[in-house]
């Protein structure tokens, strides 16, 4: 039996049959409950672990159609337009459903009707009616008003009025119903009956393309599943070759026999199709998920989707057969090493217009541009002007700068004699400087401008390490005395 | 013998072939032995060890003719020879930093060699790899600095950075095999446990298929046995002042320079050499003994009298200094002697067509 909070007082929320066996009740408190059989056992609600069984529950229902949508806290919407022939009719469907949850421990009911707002009702009220197109009136007419998804408070308002039945409402005149219990009550019936369309909003953006095999006997080994997704990719080549299209998001779903179900997704960097890469692409990312994965008692189905696609160019091949593309190798090497660490495993360097260091450098997750087949149109900018002595940058750059201790300085503005950085002292031999470098003004601006500016130098020290110090501030103006920090190391 | 010329290269050529299948890294016998390595090294000495090289190509095992594109000449004579040639092209080669605080000049020092094979596979990129721990302990790589010092562009430059130690070598293997880098170079920082001869030679091995060189820059760590041909121990040096019109800059920061010790090789015996690197140029100069350059910079000026440092820094082909040419020729030397110099009047004289100077 499981109890939840209402108000003050704590109240069943949910019983098993031997519970209402014993003549309890949803709602009744349990101090009531434990008065009248102090052995019964109570579990505290916990809406969050719902929550998640019912996704894992939508997910396992992807296997019967890609449109799966989440209802209230105990209900799901499956849409099954167009795939109810592939399970061998809608009869055939709805017991395969059924006795697939019971095997799973599962007390569901089902309905299946031409409208959501039907296939709810006779779902709840109707214990597995199939109800054919135009017979909603008929299911629903004998049907009490709580088969309409309306709210509890108008429903009250109806019963007061005698309306007590779906059928009631139905025959009674629309305006009065209208203006006095408001156009919800009207939409949710003209939605049940089909009068009005209702949109089932599915959990999960639906896949352009995707490809799966049943199996006759459960799969475990990971080697057996990357074999199925090379067969299965080798079946999608050719709808992505139809399409002129390539991958670049794939998601793999596993379906395990009882009822968890896996996914996968890798990205590339550039669209592919071809299915031993993509074969390669999921050996790298089930290796690194070895330990995530459990495949239990084996897998009964499994998919391959195409989440993204984009334009594929095919590049032309020399007569000997080969194409040399660089870039491909570095592409596909990328994805791997993405696939099995992650996103940001493969940086690239852009230089990026400003004048603090740290922000001149950006280092973007690997990504191929688009390729484009007009030249792009250069912007109307004044190009930025070349120097002809470029300013000394150090090799190696702090992702923060430390600070460091300056006890003592020649001159006021000038370099440090010594100073310690990491618990080490360091004494200066030689120093170069000061550059100056300060934010741009369209930078959020600080309270005092001079807090801001810093003083760059290069500092060689007495065994012939360079490094590259700044003063943050000016010494004597501000209130804030100035700080040092060390910002990089040069070659 | 024109016959067992053509089959001489056939057979060295097979042989070669072998020794590529078999792993046995080409080597060449003649360098250290020839190669003085103390400080007194005569320029002739120098000449002769070079015209030796050259000649001898012979290698121990495997007994095949080494590929003379085998090698990467470093561009520092008495380090070429010590080495052999050069750097081994197909192999494994590790850089040791005996500290942390010096991952500037091992970096700076693998990133020189990177920019020597960027001058023949241009455009190539380059792949870092490290763990996060050096890229905290000694910060990430600053591409601006790298273009600047180095000529390596960050559109060429590509970035991973590994949680661990073993993804890291994981990408450092698939990496090896990539034909599409130009260079891998792989930073790791002291002595872990898994990084073993067993996972030298399995980086080396792959290196050697792919025939791009794999640099493992170890900051702060202790020689151990490897794979790797060649491991170089290298710190930094103090940099000569900025050479100016007005001769070198009193207390100013110069080029790079690197201090590097031989700490494993095949055929060199330990040695230790002081390189400068030239960013104009992108190569090496060796540094000599104080003496040794004043002689050198005497000899330069001898034949070559216009000052050393030009308007385009310490490129190959220094613009033309002013001073030395002359726009027109004095008078009286054999030059004014040609017909425009005859037509031109005298400095200080009228032309006649201008007529007489009215006075008032």
């Amino acid at each position: 039996m499981i109890s939840h909070r209402q108000g003050n007082a704590q109240r069943i929320s949910a019983l098993d049959e031997r519970a209402e066996a014993l003549h309890l009740k949803r709602g009744m408190g349990i101090a009531d409950a434990r008065a009248m059989h102090p052995s019964i056992d109570i579990v505290e609600a916990d809406p969050e672990a719902d929550r998640r069984l019912l996704e894992g529950l939508a997910d396992w229902c992807d296997r019967y159609t890609p449109l799966v949508a989440l209802d209230g806290a105990d209900g799901l919407f499956l849409d099954v337009t167009g795939c109810t022939h592939l399970f061998g009719g809608e009869r055939v469907m709805l017991d395969d459903i059924l006795s697939r949850f019971f095997h799973q421990g599962f007390d569901v009911r089902a309905g299946l009707a031409a409208t959501p707002g039907a296939a709810w009702a006779a779902a709840r009220f109707a214990r597995d009616r199939i109800v054919a197109g135009g017979e909603e009136e008929a299911l629903l007419a004998p049907l009490p008003l709580a088969a309409l998804r309306i709210d509890p408070a108008t429903r009250t308002s109806l019963e007061s009025v005698g309306l007590r039945t779906a059928g009631a409402v139905m025959t009674a005149p629309r305006a009065p119903l209208a203006r006095r219990f408001g156009a919800s009550l009207l939409l949710r019936l003209d939605q049940a009956i089909g009068r009005l369309d209702e949109a089932v909003s599915p959990r999960l953006p639906v896949a352009p393309l995707s490809v799966e095999r049943h199996l006759a006997e459960p799969v475990t080994l990971t080697e057996d599943i990357e074999k199925l997704v090379g067969m299965l990719a080798t079946t999608l080549k050719a709808d992505l070759e139809r399409r002129g299209e390539g991958a670049r998001t794939l998601a793999l779903l596993l379906f395990r026999v009882d009822g968890a179900v896996s996914r996968i997704a890798i990205g590339t960097s550039r669209p592919m199709r071809e299915p031993r890469l993509i074969q390669r692409l999921f050996h790298e990312r089930l290796a690194a998920l070895e330990q995530d994965i459990d495949a239990g008692y084996g897998f009964d189905l499994v998919r391959l989707s195409v989440l993204a696609a984009a334009a594929f160019d095919m590049a032309q091949a020399d007569l000997t057969g080969e194409v040399a593309d660089d870039g491909a190798d570095i592409a596909l090497f990328a994805d791997r090493i993405r696939a099995r660490l992650g996103e940001d495993a493969v940086l690239r360097s852009v230089a990026v217009e400003s004048h603090l260091p740290e922000r001149a450098v950006a280092t973007p997750p690997f990504a191929e541009p688009p390729r484009r087949t007009t030249p792009p149109k250069k912007p109307q900018r004044l190009p930025a002007p070349i120097t002809i002595f470029p300013p000394e940058r150090p090799i190696r750059l702090f992702r923060s700068p430390e600070p460091i201790e300056v006890p003592a300085t020649e001159m006021p503005e000038g370099p440090p004699l010594h100073f310690r950085w990491r618990r080490a002292l360091y004494r200066v031999a030689r120093a170069e400087g000061p550059e100056r470098i300060a934010a741009e003004w369209w930078r959020a601006a600080p309270s005092d401008p001079a807090a801001s500016t810093r003083d760059y130098f290069r500092i060689e020290d007495a065994d012939g390490r360079r490094y590259w110090l700044y003063r943050q501030g000016l010494y004597g103006g501000s209130q804030v005395p100035p700080r040092w920090f060390m910002h990089g190391v040069f070659a | 013998m024109a016959m067992t010329a053509v089959a001489r290269e056939t057979v060295f050529a097979l042989r070669r072939q072998i020794a590529k299948i078999e792993g046995t890294l080409p080597e060449r016998l003649n360098a250290p032995a020839a190669a003085p390595l103390d400080a007194d090294f005569g320029a002739d000495a120098a000449a002769d060890t070079r015209a030796s090289a050259t000649d001898l190509t012979l290698v121990r095992r495997g007994l095949a003719v080494a590929s003379p594109d085998a090698f990467l000449s470093t561009g520092a004579e008495r380090l070429d020879a010590a080495l052999g040639g050069g750097l081994p092209k197909a192999a494994l080669s590790e850089i040791h930093g005996t500290q942390t605080r010096d991952a500037g000049a091992v970096a700076g020092f693998a990133l020189s060699l990177t920019s020597l094979i960027l001058k023949q596979a241009q455009g190539l990129p380059v792949l870092w790899i490290g763990t996060s721990e050096i890229f905290r302990e000694a910060g990430f790589p600053y591409a601006r600095g790298l273009h600047a010092s180095f000529g390596i562009e960050p559109e060429q430059l590509l970035f991973s950075e590994a949680p661990r130690l073993v993804d890291a070598l994981w990408v450092a293997e698939e990496a090896a095999r990539m034909t599409a880098l130009a260079a891998v170079i792989l930073e790791i920082r002291g002595n872990p446990q898994r990084l073993d001869l067993t996972a030298t030679r399995r980086l080396h091995a792959r290196t050697q298929g792919a025939g791009r060189p794999v640099f493992l820059l170890r900051q702060a760590a202790g020689p151990e046995p490897t794979a790797a041909p060649v491991r170089l121990i290298v710190a930094s040096a103090p940099a000569v002042p900025r050479a100016t019109l007005a001769g070198p800059l009193a207390g100013s920061i110069g080029r790079p320079a690197f201090t590097v010790t031989i700490g494993k090789s095949r055929t060199a015996l330990p040695g230790q050499f002081t390189l400068e690197w030239n960013p104009d140029d992108r190569a090496f100069d060796e540094r000599w003994g104080d003496e040794r350059r004043t002689e050198a910079r005497r000899k330069e000026r001898a034949t070559n009298p216009v000052p050393v440092v030009s308007l385009s820094g310490g490129g190959k082909d220094p613009a033309a200094a002013s001073g030395a040419v002359l726009a027109f020729p004095a008078v009286g030397s054999p030059a004014a002697l040609s017909t425009t110099a005859r037509d031109q009047p005298p400095p200080g004289q009228r032309a006649a067509h201008l007529g007489p100077r009215r006075a008032g």
